[in-house]
């Protein structure tokens, strides 16, 4: 009876978090249009609802009403798997992050963590279900049977297993710190000195590293070969149309939140708003409201930060990007694995 | 529940298992190879090893096969042609192997229904990350870091074995894989801006071609 109760109480979790977090990226996207609108001084779309807050919904409207169009020699089965493992992998990440602490619901003696699932590896699941993104990617740049697609394809894949080297390099100053993978435990250690022992302070080159990584694992402008417009067409996803480009659409937002949500956990504290434990008591419903809020912020500051690189940067040439990768930001990794450790030998109490 | 997810998971195994070999696409064996790393992956969860389960997705089929497909994609292979099988002696060889395999498989089985002991209660922690990570830099620290060094050689050998353009200047750019390469990046004593193409695979062919002394 208490397992039934426990996977119910996990599907309204998964529910509840899928569906802030779908919200949230389909804003980040209305976000995305009016900010550049900004940088390049223009409007954006503002016409569906107040200053535009139901274009996402317009947007999805016609996404489904669009012909669905399928080239005729594509690899047709793996053709319609390719944008369902992307969102797939992109969606799974999200269970292990913890969202705030424990939150006792007022008037019952209840507590419920606001993390779906916290296991001891959870740092290790996030990595190795990113990569397994990868192949929605280049699964579709393939089966499109088009060459514009299959060179998008290509260098998506060569990119993110330069860049993934450097990301889970970077992290490592991290882990050695917190001493564990768990994403909670992480969290919870950042929470001395009221709440601002965050990891940043000690670890600036890895979070600096771990940003211009993620950066291209997302394939984000500058970082944005794989669909470079001006000269591959629109890359791997050239050939999908209506829902089936809607899904590419959705994990590379997806992916953005959830890079976004690892920096936040990792570097910045995670749900840990600075000197918030002085105002409200640790474990009371206000304190779990406010941490969970915090922590939403630090991902939209991030979420930010992307857009507005993308307002400003131009894109890197393909050997400035793997030169780059392999030459500058992996041995900055490694002598920031190593700085870290020398560091935690002789200070073991920082 | 949990035999029916194992059931499940293995089932998946020996389905793709079988389908990497049966596919005739390289591309639908190699995809199916992922499927086999991902439900191994999820038997090793079931065993309360959970490192190992996630170092086996992110290693091999976050990796690893990224590379074969990336390979395949590359290389465009096309389907491989039915018939005229050019290695005939493999098949009775094939068969010879998997009946010493069978009876190794029924072997074990009968030695293990004889020697039979209960499954310990306590929960192991040989999967866990700390109870591995500590093995591994204490007692196995040897073989472990002999074993990175193998990789380093292979990694390096590798690099030796597709950069075989011994003639280029130190400073100069080559993609890798080119092997049209214009006269000046290859002889350093030619004009910064003569762009004449030479082809060269090896750098005693360049060396002929351009009648120049091998640099060392």
């Amino acid at each position: 009876m208490d397992t039934a109760i426990d996977i119910v109480l996990k599907l309204v979790a998964i529910t509840v978090a899928f569906t802030v977090v779908l919200l949230i990226v389909a804003y980040t996207v209305l976000a995305e249009r009016r900010v550049l609108g900004l940088i390049q001084g223009r409007l954006g779309p503002n016409r569906v609802g107040y200053g535009g807050v139901l274009q996402p919904f317009a947007d999805l409207l016609k996404f489904i009403l669009k012909e669905d169009i399928v080239p005729d020699k594509s690899t047709r089965f793996i053709y319609f798997l390719a944008p369902v493992i992307a969102t797939m992998a992109a969606l799974m990440t999200m269970i292990v992050y913890p969202f705030g602490p424990e939150i006792a619901i007022p008037f019952t003696n209840i507590t419920i963590p606001l993390t779906i699932a916290r296991f001891d590896i959870g740092l290790l699941y996030v990595l190795g279900i990113t990569s397994i993104g990868v192949y929605g990617i280049m699964l579709a740049g393939w089966s499109s049977n088009n060459k514009y697609s299959l060179m998008g394809g290509l260098r998506s894949s060569a990119q993110m297993i330069s860049y993934e080297l450097a990301l889970g390099m970077s992290l490592i100053g991290v882990i050695m710190m917190a001493g564990t993978l768990d994403l909670g435990q992480v969290v919870e250690n950042q929470s001395g000195w009221h709440g601002t022992h965050w990891y940043i302070l000690f670890q600036p080159l890895g979070f600096v590293i771990y940003l211009i990584a993620a950066i291209a694992e997302t394939n984000r402008v500058p970082f944005d070969l794989p669909e470079a417009e001006t000269e591959l067409v629109a890359g791997f996803h050239t050939e999908y149309s209506a829902m089936k480009f809607a899904l590419f659409f959705l994990a590379e937002y997806i992916n953005m939140f959830t890079v976004s949500m690892l920096a936040t956990t990792l570097f910045f504290g995670g749900w840990n708003v600075p000197f918030l434990d002085l105002i409200f008591a640790r474990g009371t419903f206000l304190f779990g409201l406010v941490s969970a809020l915090g922590f939403v912020f630090k991902i939209c500051v991030f979420l930010f930060i992307y857009i507005w690189l993308r307002g400003t940067l131009p894109r890197f040439r393909f050997d400035q990007l793997m030169n780059f990768g392999w030459k500058i930001l992996l041995p900055l990794a490694l002598l920031n694995i190593f700085i870290t450790a020398t560091l935690i030998y002789f200070f073991p109490n920082l | 529940m949990l035999v029916l997810l194992f059931i499940l998971f293995a089932g998946l195994a020996i389905g793709c298992g079988l389908a990497v070999v049966a596919q005739r696409n390289p591309l639908y064996s190699a995809i199916s190879l992922i499927g086999v790393f991902i439900s191994l992956a999820c038997l090793y969860v079931m065993l309360a090893a959970p490192f190992i389960a996630a170092v086996q997705v992110i290693v091999y089929a976050g990796a690893i096969m990224v590379l074969v497909v990336f390979v395949i994609m590359l290389l465009n292979v096309e389907q491989e042609e039915r018939g005229r099988a050019r290695l005939k002696f493999l098949v009775p060889t094939a068969v010879a192997l998997s009946a010493i395999l069978i009876a190794e498989v029924a072997f074990i089985l009968v030695t293990v229904q004889e020697f039979r002991v209960n499954p310990s209660s306590a929960p192991s922690n040989v999967g866990l990350t700390h109870s591995i990570g500590t093995q591994l830099f204490t007692r196995y620290l040897l073989p472990f870091e002999i074993t990175s060094i193998l990789l380093l050689m292979a990694i390096v050998g590798a690099m030796t074995l597709a950069r075989r353009g011994g003639l280029l200047s130190p400073n100069a750019r080559v993609v890798p894989g080119a092997q049209v390469l214009p006269l000046s990046m290859v002889d350093p004593n030619a004009e910064p801006d003569d762009l004449t193409p030479v082809a060269a695979d090896t750098s005693e062919e360049a060396a002929r071609t351009l009648g120049v002394t091998k640099r060392d």
